[in-house]
C-alpha cells in the first residue's frame, strides 16, 4: 500500500508541471498553412511576449473547425476562433460564441464600422473578390464594370469560385436593379453569363494555377491571391469595378465556455494593434480593419486594400453577413443547378 | 453434452478467434453508427443559417429526382465504367508482363511503374495531371511540336481529362489484382495448348484470358467502386464542369452547409453503388462459367 501511495505521489509530481502548462496556454482555432503561420508570427508571438502565455493552434478548414466546435459545444476546443464573417454567424446562431465586451479590447475603438459584424465577432482583416485578368492574354479587353464580364469576347475564358457563388449572385442582382435580399432579380442575367465560364476553381491554389497557366485568363478572384501571383511575376491586372468589389472579412471571436476569456481579449486586442494590422496588410496584401494602421504606401495603393473610411464606403459591395449565412445554401444550390451544370 | 464438446473442440482449434475478430467487430460498429448518423441526417430538414437539422422529412430524397442530380448520378456511373474499362486495358499488359518477364530488372521496373501512383498523394498526383493536360501543358505542347494539331486541344475540364487521371489512380490496384490472378494460372495449360499447335495469340485468347477472369472481375469491380467515391480528381481536373456524386456532396454539404441534402446524396450514392455492383456481379456470372468450362 505504502509503495502504491509513493508511486501515485511521484506520478502526481510528474504530471503537475504538465497540467500547469496546459492551463497556461491560449488555444486559437485558425486555417492552416500561411494563415496559421501569419497569425502565429504577427499576433501569437507578440501576445506571448506581452503575457508570457504560449499559444497553441488548432488548424483546419472552415467547416471542419465549425463542426468540431459544434460537437464540443459548452466545452470548446479553442478559446479564440478565426473564421469568415458569414460563417461566424453560423457559430453565433448555434450559440458557440460569447458576446464580446469591446471595452476589454482598447484597439477596437478604431475599428471601421464595416468590421463590426455582430455582437459576437469582429473583423481582423479584409479583402475583396473582384475581377482579375491577364492583359497579356486578353488583348484590347478592359474591365471597368462588373457588366464587362458579360462581354462576348471572353467567352469560355472565365473562372469563379465553386465554393461560394455569392459574389456573382449579388453582382448580377445589382446589375439587374436588385440586391442580395432580392437576388432572384439577377437570375436571368446570371444565366446569360454561362457561356463565358470555362471552369470553377475549388481553392486558392487552384485559382492561382488556372490564372498563372493562362487556362482561365479572367477570374472572379480573391484580391490577396491576385497580389500574391503578381508578386510571383504573373502579369495580373486587378480591377475595382465602378459598382465596387465584393468585400470579405475574416473575423475573430471568443468561444462560449472558454476559461481564458481575459487572455482571449488580450489576444484579440493584439490582433487589432495598428502595427500588427499594418504587418498583416503588408504580408497578405489585404485591408486593415482599424483606421489608425500605417501601411507601406506601396501596399496602400494596391487595388482592394482599403485604408480610409471613404474607400470602405465607396469601393466595397457588402453582402449582409447574416443574410449571406442564411442564403448560402440556397444560392449554392441554385448556382450548381443553373450555372455549373 | 455432445454439443458442448463440439464447441470446446472448435475453441481449441481457433483459440484466438474472438480476440482477432474483436477489432473488426468494433470497426463494424463504428462504421454502422456513422452510417446511421448519415441516414438520420438525410431524413431531416435543412434550417437556413443554422447547423442544426430540422424535423423529419422526405424532401431531400424528393429533390434528388431533379434532372441535374439524375444526370450527375448517370455521369458518375459512366465515368466509373470508362475508368474501369481503360484501367483494365492499360493494366492487363502491365500485369501480364510483370508475371511473365524473366528479367528481374524488367520486373522491378514494371512493378515500380505500376505501383508508384499509390505512393503519391491524391492532390499532388492530380495537380501533376493539370500540368500534363493544360492548354500549355506537356500533352498539348508535344502535339503542337509534332505538328499534329494547330491549336491546343481542350483536355482540362472534360470527361476525357477526368477519366485519364482516374485511370492513373486505379491502375496499381488493377495491376496487383491481375498479376495475382495471372500468377495462379498453371503454365502447363498454356504449354499444352501451344504443343497442340495454338499460336501465342490463340493461347492467350483461349487459355490465359479465360483463366484470368477472376482477376479481371475483381479488378474491374474494385476500380469501379473506388472511382465511385472519387473527389479530388474530378474536382480539380473537372473544374466544376465534370461533376461526380462526391463533388456534389461537397458542393451542397460543405460549401453550402446543407448537410441533410448532402447526406441524402450520399445515401443515394451508396444505394446506387450497391445496385451497380450487384448488376456487375450478375453480368460476370456467365464469364465465370466460361472459365470453369
Amino acid at each position: 500500500m505504502k509503495r502504491i501511495c509513493m508511486m501515485m505521489g511521484a506520478l502526481a509530481l510528474l504530471l503537475a508541471p504538465v497540467q500547469a502548462i496546459a492551463q497556461d496556454k491560449l488555444v486559437v482555432s485558425v486555417w492552416g498553412g500561411s494563415w496559421r503561420d501569419m497569425v502565429d508570427n504577427l499576433i501569437g508571438k507578440k501576445f506571448t511576449a506581452a503575457t508570457g502565455v504560449p499559444v497553441e493552434y488548432i488548424t483546419g478548414g472552415t467547416i471542419d473547425r465549425l463542426n468540431k466546435e459544434k460537437l464540443a459545444k459548452g466545452n470548446p476546443e479553442s478559446d479564440v476562433t478565426f473564421t469568415t464573417s458569414h460563417v461566424g454567424w453560423l457559430y453565433a446562431n448555434d450559440g458557440l460564441y460569447e458576446t464580446l465586451d469591446l471595452k476589454k479590447v482598447p484597439n477596437a475603438s478604431n475599428l471601421v464600422e464595416q468590421a463590426k459584424i455582430s455582437p459576437y465577432h469582429i473583423g481582423t482583416w479584409a479583402y475583396v473578390y473582384t475581377i482579375g485578368y491577364r492583359p497579356d492574354l486578353l488583348k484590347g479587353v478592359e474591365f471597368q464594370s462588373w457588366a464587362d464580364l458579360w462581354r462576348t469576347d471572353i467567352k469560355g475564358k472565365l473562372a469563379a469560385p465553386d465554393f461560394d457563388p455569392s459574389h456573382l449572385i449579388v453582382v448580377s442582382a445589382i446589375l439587374s436593379g436588385g440586391d442580395a435580399s432580392t437576388w432572384e432579380k439577377g437570375q436571368a442575367k446570371l444565366k446569360e453569363l454561362k457561356p463565358n465560364f470555362k471552369a470553377f476553381y475549388t481553392n486558392d491554389a487552384n485559382s492561382q494555377q488556372l490564372i498563372a497557366n493562362g487556362e482561365t485568363p479572367v477570374q472572379v478572384i480573391l484580391s490577396m491571391n491576385a497580389h500574391y501571383m503578381a508578386g510571383e511575376g504573373v502579369p495580373i491586372q486587378l480591377v475595382i469595378p465602378k459598382e465596387g468589389a465584393v468585400l470579405g472579412i475574416d473575423t475573430v471571436a471568443l468561444m462560449k465556455g472558454s476559461k481564458k476569456a481575459d487572455l482571449a481579449y488580450k489576444f484579440i486586442n493584439v490582433a487589432l494593434d495598428p502595427q500588427v494590422q499594418a504587418e498583416v496588410a503588408n504580408f497578405k496584401k489585404g485591408s486593415p480593419v482599424v483606421l489608425n494602421a500605417k501601411l507601406d504606401p506601396v501596399i496602400a495603393k494596391l487595388p482592394g486594400v482599403f485604408t480610409s473610411a471613404d474607400q470602405w464606403n465607396e469601393q466595397a459591395i457588402i453582402i449582409d453577413h447574416k443574410l449571406r449565412a442564411e442564403k448560402t445554401a440556397e444560392w449554392r444550390k441554385w448556382f450548381a443547378e443553373n450555372i455549373m451544370n | 453434452m455432445a454439443y458442448a464438446s463440439v464447441r470446446s473442440g472448435r475453441a481449441a482449434v481457433r483459440p484466438f478467434l474472438r480476440l482477432f475478430v474483436a477489432p473488426a467487430v468494433l470497426c463494424a460498429f463504428a462504421f454502422a453508427a456513422a452510417l446511421a448518423a448519415v441516414m438520420q441526417y438525410s431524413l431531416r430538414a435543412y434550417v437556413p443559417g443554422s447547423l442544426e437539422a430540422g424535423g423529419f422529412t422526405l424532401a431531400n430524397f424528393a429533390a434528388l429526382m431533379r434532372p441535374l442530380y439524375a444526370r450527375v448520378f448517370l455521369d458518375t456511373v459512366w465515368i466509373c465504367f470508362l475508368t474501369a474499362l481503360f484501367t483494365l486495358v492499360v493494366g492487363y499488359p502491365l500485369a501480364y508482363a510483370l508475371v511473365h518477364a524473366r528479367n528481374v530488372a524488367l520486373k522491378s521496373t514494371i512493378l515500380v511503374i505500376a505501383v508508384t501512383p499509390l505512393f503519391l498523394g491524391e492532390v499532388v498526383r492530380t495537380y501533376s495531371w493539370i500540368v500534363v493536360l493544360g492548354n500549355n501543358g506537356f500533352l498539348n505542347s508535344m502535339l503542337l511540336k509534332l505538328g499534329l494539331i494547330d491549336a491546343p486541344l481542350q483536355f482540362m475540364f472534360t470527361q476525357f481529362g477526368v477519366v485519364t487521371a482516374l485511370v492513373h489512380v486505379t491502375l496499381p490496384v488493377m495491376v496487383i489484382m491481375l498479376a495475382a490472378a495471372l500468377s495462379h494460372i498453371d503454365r502447363d495449360y498454356e504449354r499444352a495448348a501451344a504443343s497442340l499447335g495454338a499460336g501465342p495469340i490463340r493461347v492467350f485468347l483461349t487459355v490465359t484470358l479465360p483463366l484470368s477472369t477472376p482477376g479481371i472481375i475483381a479488378g474491374v469491380t474494385t476500380a469501379f467502386a473506388w472511382t465511385f467515391s472519387a473527389f479530388a480528381t474530378p474536382q480539380l481536373i473537372g473544374g466544376g464542369r465534370v461533376n461526380m456524386v462526391a463533388n456534389l456532396v461537397y458542393q451542397l454539404g460543405f460549401a453550402s452547409f446543407n448537410f441533410p441534402f448532402a447526406a441524402s446524396l450520399s445515401v443515394a450514392g451508396l444505394v446506387l453503388t450497391f445496385a451497380v455492383l450487384a448488376l456487375m456481379r450478375a453480368a460476370a456470372r456467365p464469364l465465370e462459367r466460361i472459365r470453369q468450362h
